[in-house]
């Protein structure tokens, strides 16, 4: 998993790289109008609720609770599906002056945000298969890998959200 | 304990035993080893299987083929430049033909090669039952399939890739390029890079955690390091190459602007990012290829190799190095001449790290006593070959020459030096070395060295002409040229060494069919070699050793070993599906994993990703979203947790 994971981060980094790379070759101002801050930094406040919720259901997991571990990937997946929702909103209220088709820009923006919630979408997938898996039930022993597996995967899909935030939402506006 | 003489043996049934009775409890361990591992002997058994000999052999079979027909796409390539102002094929076939060669031979032929042989091998050399992963290596080989099914379907719908392996925009833009041609190479290597990746880390993980006991880093087969590291490169090499092909479908078929100047994007953006992954891939290509020359070369110098730390560090260096030389394919693209520098001595740092592999070579053979068999011979070639081709690369590596040499002929015969001197030579070394474990069967060792030489002579008439016309200044990707350039002749001898090149390949294959049935018997270990594969039978059985081994030296077939004790047969395992798990670096033994059963799940994964890709390029979003859903069933099906197998026997 953490090679699969080295491998995805790879690729975010190459998407962040083309963003630059882009940038770098752009003439005049990039982007034309910077992305509203507002929706971003809520949806990162509910992926970084969901990441700690996750991992204390992990530790509950290891300390012998599986009932508890699984209320914790409940609420996750609740977190993630409401950042779904979010990330649709966000991108309706966006796309009225951004497509990607308007320019380089707008492709590589709704490139790496869309690439972002695929993955999250994967995440939750992985979650909701944690909580159908007969292992997390009474009378097994921790560690559950799975649950292992899928949290770390969560946590990572996370952190590049924060990335993007950082990267396309508020440095275009610390520029200015 | 007595093990019993056992006279024949069948991969997928019984023992035979000659006048044993059935309570021997070596011969019973054995026949509960076969059961254990072996797969029904039915159709669902054939797609099925997770065996990685099995997968193995299906690797090189499949890679070898597209060999083949990579092969007979550049003999029409060299029949159309032959003579002046030729037309045996139309310009449109012609670019179609160079760039199917080109993209088949280096991502359908090069890695898949390799994997197949270290699918086969790796688990032979550490002793494990197979591979960590055996559902994901079976999935490796179905999708490297059906991405080369994918590729070549393009043919038959005349839309075959046209833009050379490279593939620049924007030539490949939808605005100069409307038909699906670009389409097809886009989604063929998409789905090839998620079959890659996949291998690479099933190979790390292998490598890193079923070595057998004792097996410390320090005393892996240098094999392992090669592989270990192009694993490394391909895990942080290929999403490059996915980001870039990503960006070129959606500026295809969805209307986006990456690449497109006139929208704010870049066309060099391509380019960064293609070479990016492009550089590390010649070494992925590349280092496996070593690595076997360092196992087989010591062999048949009848002595260790020299310098085995050095030749390790080297090969994991020139893996590190290579990810910071691909901006030598750009030179002539305009940049600062800060950036030209860096990347002009990175490129000719990483020639040291070959050039202590290849004095390492040296070495051992000056120390040895070198019996000179078929498969020393090509590996000899190599090494001749491969100093010529890094020596043509220092001189590409050089700005100035450069720019008067990119895109000529030059680079071409450079290309061929390194990729058939450093693949294809150590390929044909490996095949008449390991044959016989595959097959059982000895390779005839006259004919291997005619086929050496006339492989040879062939090469070297069809490639060293390319330098001179490259000085010459022939550009390559030329349809054709008109007389007065007086490239005719040697132009024509190129094409009869590719002629003689190919009766040469054709002689080995003659020789392995011939082996099948004529080949004298191997025995276990035909070249008193010292590695542990060479303790199994050949073929080996369906389970690899019998016993999971202890490892003490770094050659242990050579040194004294006492791999037959084991009274209380602690190291047989016939239990169930498991092999032994060691800790990464000191091969510490940790825990018995538990294995796989035999399972469809690969093969219908792989089925699915097709659909999901062939809907892509038609377009079709409402197939692609089924193939997806698809795809996940399959994943939830796959991973379920499975019942434990129990013995039958």
């Amino acid at each position: 998993m953490v090679m699969f994971i080295a491998t995805e981060a790879t690729l975010f980094l190459m998407l962040f790289f083309a963003y630059y790379y882009l940038r770098h070759v752009s003439r005049g101002p990039w982007p034309a109008e910077p992305p509203k801050l507002t929706l971003a930094l809520i949806m990162l406040g509910v992926l970084a609720t969901s990441s700690v919720v996750l991992h204390a259901g992990e530790r509950a997991e290891r300390a012998g609770h599986p009932g508890r571990a699984r209320g914790a990937v409940a609420v996750t997946v609740a977190l993630g599906l409401g950042f779904l929702v979010l990330q649709v909103l966000e991108y309706r209220d966006h796309l009225r002056t951004l497509t990607p088709t308007t320019d380089a820009y707008g492709s590589i923006f709704y490139t790496i945000t869309s690439f972002h919630g695929a993955h999250l979408a994967f995440g939750l997938l992985m979650l909701l298969y944690v909580l159908l898996l007969p292992e997390l039930g009474p009378g097994r022993k921790p560690p559950h890998r799975a649950l292992h597996n899928a949290s770390l995967y969560w946590h990572f899909v996370d952190a590049v959200w924060l990335l993007i935030v950082a990267l396309l939402y508020v440095a275009p506006h610390v520029k200015r | 304990m007595s093990r019993g003489r056992v006279t024949s043996h069948d991969r997928y049934g019984d023992c035979v035993v000659g006048s044993l009775v059935e309570t021997d409890p070596a011969t019973l361990a054995r026949r509960r080893l076969i059961a254990l591992w072996a797969r029904p002997h039915t159709v669902w058994g054939w797609f099925a299987t997770v065996d990685h000999k099995e997968i193995g052999v299906r690797y090189l079979v499949t890679a070898f083929s597209f060999l083949v027909i990579g092969g007979v796409e550049a003999l029409l390539v060299r029949l159309q430049l032959a003579q002046p102002e030729a037309h045996v094929l139309t310009p449109e076939q012609y670019d179609q033909m160079f760039t199917m060669h080109g993209v088949t031979m280096i991502f359908w032929y090069a890695a898949p090669i390799l994997s197949g042989f270290a699918n086969y091998l790796i688990p032979l050399f550490t002793g494990a039952r197979d591979m960590a992963y055996p559902r994901l290596n079976a999935f490796t080989y179905w999708s490297f399939l059906a991405s080369g099914l994918f590729l070549y379907a393009s043919p038959f719908v005349g839309q075959a890739p046209h833009a050379g392996w490279f593939a620049y925009v924007p030539y490949t833009l939808k605005e100069y390029s409307p038909g699906l041609n670009m389409d097809f190479f886009a989604l063929a290597l998409l789905f090839l890079t998620i079959s890659t990746t996949a291998g690479a880390i099933n190979f790390i993980t292998t490598i890193l955690r079923l070595r057998p006991p004792g097996m410390a880093v320090s005393r892996m087969p240098l094999f392992f390091y090669s592989t270990l590291t192009i694993s490394g490169s391909i895990i942080f090499s290929l999403p490059p190459l996915t980001a870039a092909l990503v960006f070129l479908e959606l500026d295809r078929q969805w209307g986006t602007h990456f690449y497109d100047t006139s929208h704010g994007g870049s066309a060099m953006l391509w380019q960064q990012l293609f070479w990016f992954f492009g550089h590390p891939w010649v070494y992925i290509i590349f280092l496996p290829a070593t690595g076997m020359i360092s196992m087989l070369l010591p062999v048949f110098a009848r002595r260790p190799i020299v310098a085995y730390t050095w030749v390790a560090f080297a090969t994991v260096l020139t893996g590190v190095v290579g990810f910071g030389v691909w901006v030598h394919h750009m030179f002539a693209t305009g940049m600062t001449q800060m950036a030209m520098s860096v990347f002009s001595a990175a490129s000719m740092t990483i020639s040291i790290f070959s050039a202590v592999q290849v004095f390492a070579w040296v070495a051992t053979l000056w120390q040895g006593r070198p019996v000179l068999t078929a498969s020393m011979l090509f590996a000899l070639g190599f090494l001749a070959v491969f100093v010529i081709g890094g020596l043509n690369g220092i001189v590409t590596a050089v700005i100035p020459v450069d720019w008067q040499l990119t895109d000529s002929y030059f680079v071409v015969a450079h290309l061929h030096y390194v990729l058939v001197g450093a693949n294809v030579l150590p390929v044909f070394a490996a095949f008449y070395y390991w044959l016989p474990k595959m097959t059982g069967r000895l390779l005839d060792e006259r004919l291997g060295k005619w086929s050496f030489w006339v492989i040879f002579i062939g090469f070297n008439l069809t490639f060293f002409p390319m330098q001179i016309l490259g000085l010459l200044g022939m550009p390559r990707r030329i349809y054709t040229y008109p007389a007065v350039t007086g490239w005719g002749q040697l132009n024509l001898l190129e094409t009869v060494g590719a002629f003689v090149l190919t009766i040469g390949i054709a002689l080995s294959l003659w020789n392995f069919f011939r082996s099948l049935r004529h080949g004298a018997a191997a025995g276990k270990n035909p070249w008193n070699a010292d590695s542990m594969e060479w303790e199994t039978e050949s073929p080996p059985a369906v389970y690899g050793s019998e016993r999971i081994p202890v490892i003490a030296t770094r050659h242990p077939l050579w040194d004294d070993f006492d791999e037959e004790y084991d009274p209380d047969d602690d190291r047989v395992f016939d239990e169930g599906r498991v092999t032994v798990v060691t800790s990464a670096l000191d091969g510490v033994p940790t825990s018995v994993a538990k294995m796989p059963d035999d399972t469809m799940t690969p093969f219908l994964m792989a089925a699915a990703m097709t659909v999901l890709f062939t809907a892509l390029l038609l377009k079709a979003m409402g197939v692609a979203l089924a193939a997806v859903v698809g795809c996940l069933i399959v994943a939830a099906v796959w991973l379920w947790p499975e019942e434990e197998r129990r013995v039958r026997v």
